[in-house]
């Protein structure tokens, strides 16, 4: 019985070897697809957190509020921050001409007078809290900040732009009104070093520090790549439904299986054949992609992957996703009866369990429904696994949940091929 | 002294789903040991139904087969190891060589080392294959293949050989040389079950026809003794146009 297993997989070896197409499809399709969707989605990353968000200032007020809100906007990494457009000071005009045209996707408009306005409205604020007059009802304009948006910008970014900006203007209205106070009170107690605005500007009453949620012994931040090189190698990997999925259906076609079911050998050992074979280049494709993504994605500039803490996680993770996969693949290729039936089955049915597994939008940010939905998915199984290895630092016990799910799946996609075989033969 | 029949068929039957006939009609017959029995009908007839049958390929509906004794319902896997198969379409991998269909075809009837490679190179040598053996199948003239297909079904020696249509869509020259090696093995003890349209072919090379349409055994003898029965019939193309009533079959 060995030898007729190893003859199977020798058989298919060669088949596999002499398919460069189909080859090509396998090992290709996967590196390309996570070089362009890295590239791609590092670059929308650095538009945010490296290079930032395109905004023109234009500064009519050209006082503490403008400058204080143009500081601020050029001390986060949020944005770039530009008070020219073509070499040339910006205008309300000009600077809504170059967001209609893409230049810049927020523009910031500080109306001239903002800053004399503020104080004079948190000047009337303080006397009618020192005096206890009621001067709040004979306050004047409010100051109108223009926000001007480009209709491609994402609303997350356009979020991330004007509550930063509220930050800024709270932070300046409160110095100004601590200032105020200061100046009044300074009138009562001459020692200036310590007014309250000078304890306002010394003092920092809360500070944020962010970690990463990370049992790993590495510092992994999250980025690009670490979410791209899974992803796409999963997808990969269940791709192989559709060689897989032709092998078994040229077999059909080109009349073997008529040979192969009449001979001394029981069909499940030609299976179990194809099944290794395509388990082992499940296992050289994700070798390959973990190469990508550790040497050549940093020699472009990108991120090098961060594997985490358990080797031993990702293989046991890695030959449960091919089993998975493959069983898939066998599934398909017995319940089609033409290779055309088979690519178009496998193709469109591995798009919408990567949809639906988070390979193309995280699950995290789908609708509920979607996310109880992206459940069921085997790529997502083995997604999350993944990311428990790669951006949480978790182990073997930590995957093992999902290694169980993808085994079961591989040994119903098995269940029913079994079933759907002995149909199709009891004529 | 072993029994001269090889196969007993009895009142065997197959009504495929959703077929208002039945494919094979309750048909009884036998073949015995080192025989060359034609099993001879137009398209439809129910040849390829019986052959597809007696190799295990799907049950039959009803009756009875025994293959050398052993009853094939039950002891499957014991007849599929005395059965070789030619098929009709040519059942190999078109991006292999002959050598490499051969050695897992040869492997999958449990040859394998040295023995399987003797085979495999007796049999290329024997059909004139061996210059070609390393090139892919794909790259093979219709009567190569043809030739594969062959030594792919007898490598491991079988019992019984069944032939669907061994020469379709080939030329003179490798015909003669296939049925040249057909009756050699058959010659070296193995019983041949053959269907075939070819008329003149089945006449020089069977020991023994039937003749079948509809699912139903029409006449059984020798060629010659077929051509005798039937009055005005100078050979066994004319039997079978008398017997199947010389109409159009689909």
């Amino acid at each position: 019985m060995l030898n007729k297993l190893l003859a199977t997989v020798k058989k298919e070896i060669l088949l596999l070897l002499r398919d460069k197409v189909g080859l090509s499809v396998l090992f290709l399709m996967p590196v390309a697809l996570i070089l362009v969707m890295t590239l791609i989605q590092d670059s929308a990353f650095k538009s945010i957190n490296e290079k930032g968000i395109p905004v023109v200032f234009v500064d009519h007020d050209n006082d503490s509020l403008s400058h204080q809100i143009k500081q601020g906007l050029l001390s986060t990494d949020l944005c770039y921050v530009s008070d020219s457009i073509d070499g040339k000071p910006a205008s309300s005009e000009s600077a809504l001409k170059a967001v209609s045209e893409g230049k810049f996707l927020i523009g910031i408009v500080i109306p001239k007078g903002a800053t004399a306005s503020i104080r004079k409205n948190v000047s009337a604020m303080v006397s009618e809290t020192l005096n206890g007059t009621d001067s709040l009802q004979k306050q004047t304009d409010s100051v109108e900040i223009v926000i001007l948006i480009d209709p491609v910008a994402k609303k997350s970014f356009l979020n991330a732009v004007t509550s930063n900006l509220r930050e800024f203007i709270s932070e300046i209205k409160t110095k100004i009104m601590f200032q105020t106070f200061s100046e009044q009170i300074s009138e009562v107690i001459p020692d200036k070093q310590n007014t309250p605005g000078n304890a306002y500007q010394q003092s920092q009453i809360i500070r944020y520090k962010e970690i990463f949620a990370s049992t790993a012994t590495e510092q992994i931040v999250p980025n690009a790549v670490q979410h791209n090189v899974p992803a796409w190698t999963i997808f990969a990997m269940f791709f192989i439904a559709i060689p897989l999925s032709n092998s078994i259906l040229k077999e059909k076609t080109e009349g073997s299986v008529f040979r192969l079911h009449t001979m001394p050998t029981p069909y499940l050992l030609l299976i179990n054949g194809k099944i290794l074979v395509y388990v082992l280049v499940c296992l050289i494709q994700f070798l390959l992609m973990l190469a990508v993504g550790k040497f050549l994605l940093p020699q472009m500039g990108l991120p090098a992957l961060v594997l985490g803490n358990s080797m031993m996680g990702i293989f046991i993770l890695t030959l449960a996703t091919s089993f998975a996969a493959t069983g898939f693949g066998v599934t398909v290729g017995t319940l089609a009866t033409t290779d055309h039936q088979a690519a178009i089955m496998g193709s469109l049915s591995i798009l919408l369990l990567s949809a639906l597994g988070g390979i193309w939008v995280p699950s995290y940010v789908m609708p509920e429904v979607m996310r109880n939905i992206s459940a069921f998915s085997p790529l997502n199984w083995s997604l999350e696994g993944f990311y428990k290895l790669f951006l949480r630092g978790g182990g073997v016990a930590d995957i093992l949940p999902y290694a169980i799910k993808l085994m079961g799946f591989f040994f119903a996609m098995m269940g029913i091929s079994y079933l759907a075989n002995h149909k199709k033969r009891t004529v | 002294m072993s029994n001269p029949v090889i196969i007993e068929i009895e009142n065997l039957t197959k009504t495929f789903k959703n077929a208002t006939e039945p494919a094979v009609n309750g048909i009884s017959f036998s073949i015995n040991r080192n025989e060359i029995f034609g099993l001879l009908g137009p398209n439809g007839a129910g040849k390829t139904t019986t052959i597809s049958i007696l190799c295990g390929l799907f049950p039959a509906t009803g009756g009875k087969v025994l293959i050398d004794g052993k009853d094939l319902h039950t002891e499957l896997a014991s007849v599929k190891n005395m059965i070789g198969i030619v098929p009709q379409d040519i059942a190999l991998y078109p991006t292999l060589t002959a050598r490499e269909n051969l050695a897992f075809y040869g492997s999958m009837y449990g040859l394998h080392g040295k023995d399987l490679n003797e085979k495999i190179e007796t049999w290329l040598q024997k059909l004139s294959l061996i210059d070609a053996s390393n090139r892919r199948v794909s790259t093979y003239s219709g009567g190569m293949k043809r030739r594969v297909n062959l030594i792919a079904g007898v490598l491991h020696n079988p019992a019984i050989l069944f032939l669907d249509e061994p020469t379709v869509g080939v030329d003179v020259h490798s015909r003669n040389v296939i049925i040249q090696h057909l009756k050699e093995i058959n010659a070296a003890g193995t019983t041949i079950i053959y269907t075939s349209h070819h008329m003149e072919e089945a006449q020089n090379f069977c020991t023994r026809v039937s003749i079948i349409d509809h699912g139903n055994i029409l006449t059984e003898g020798t060629p010659a003794e077929l051509i005798s029965r039937n009055a005005g019939s100078t050979n066994l193309e004319h039997v079978f146009l008398n017997l199947t009533n010389r109409k159009l079959r689909d």
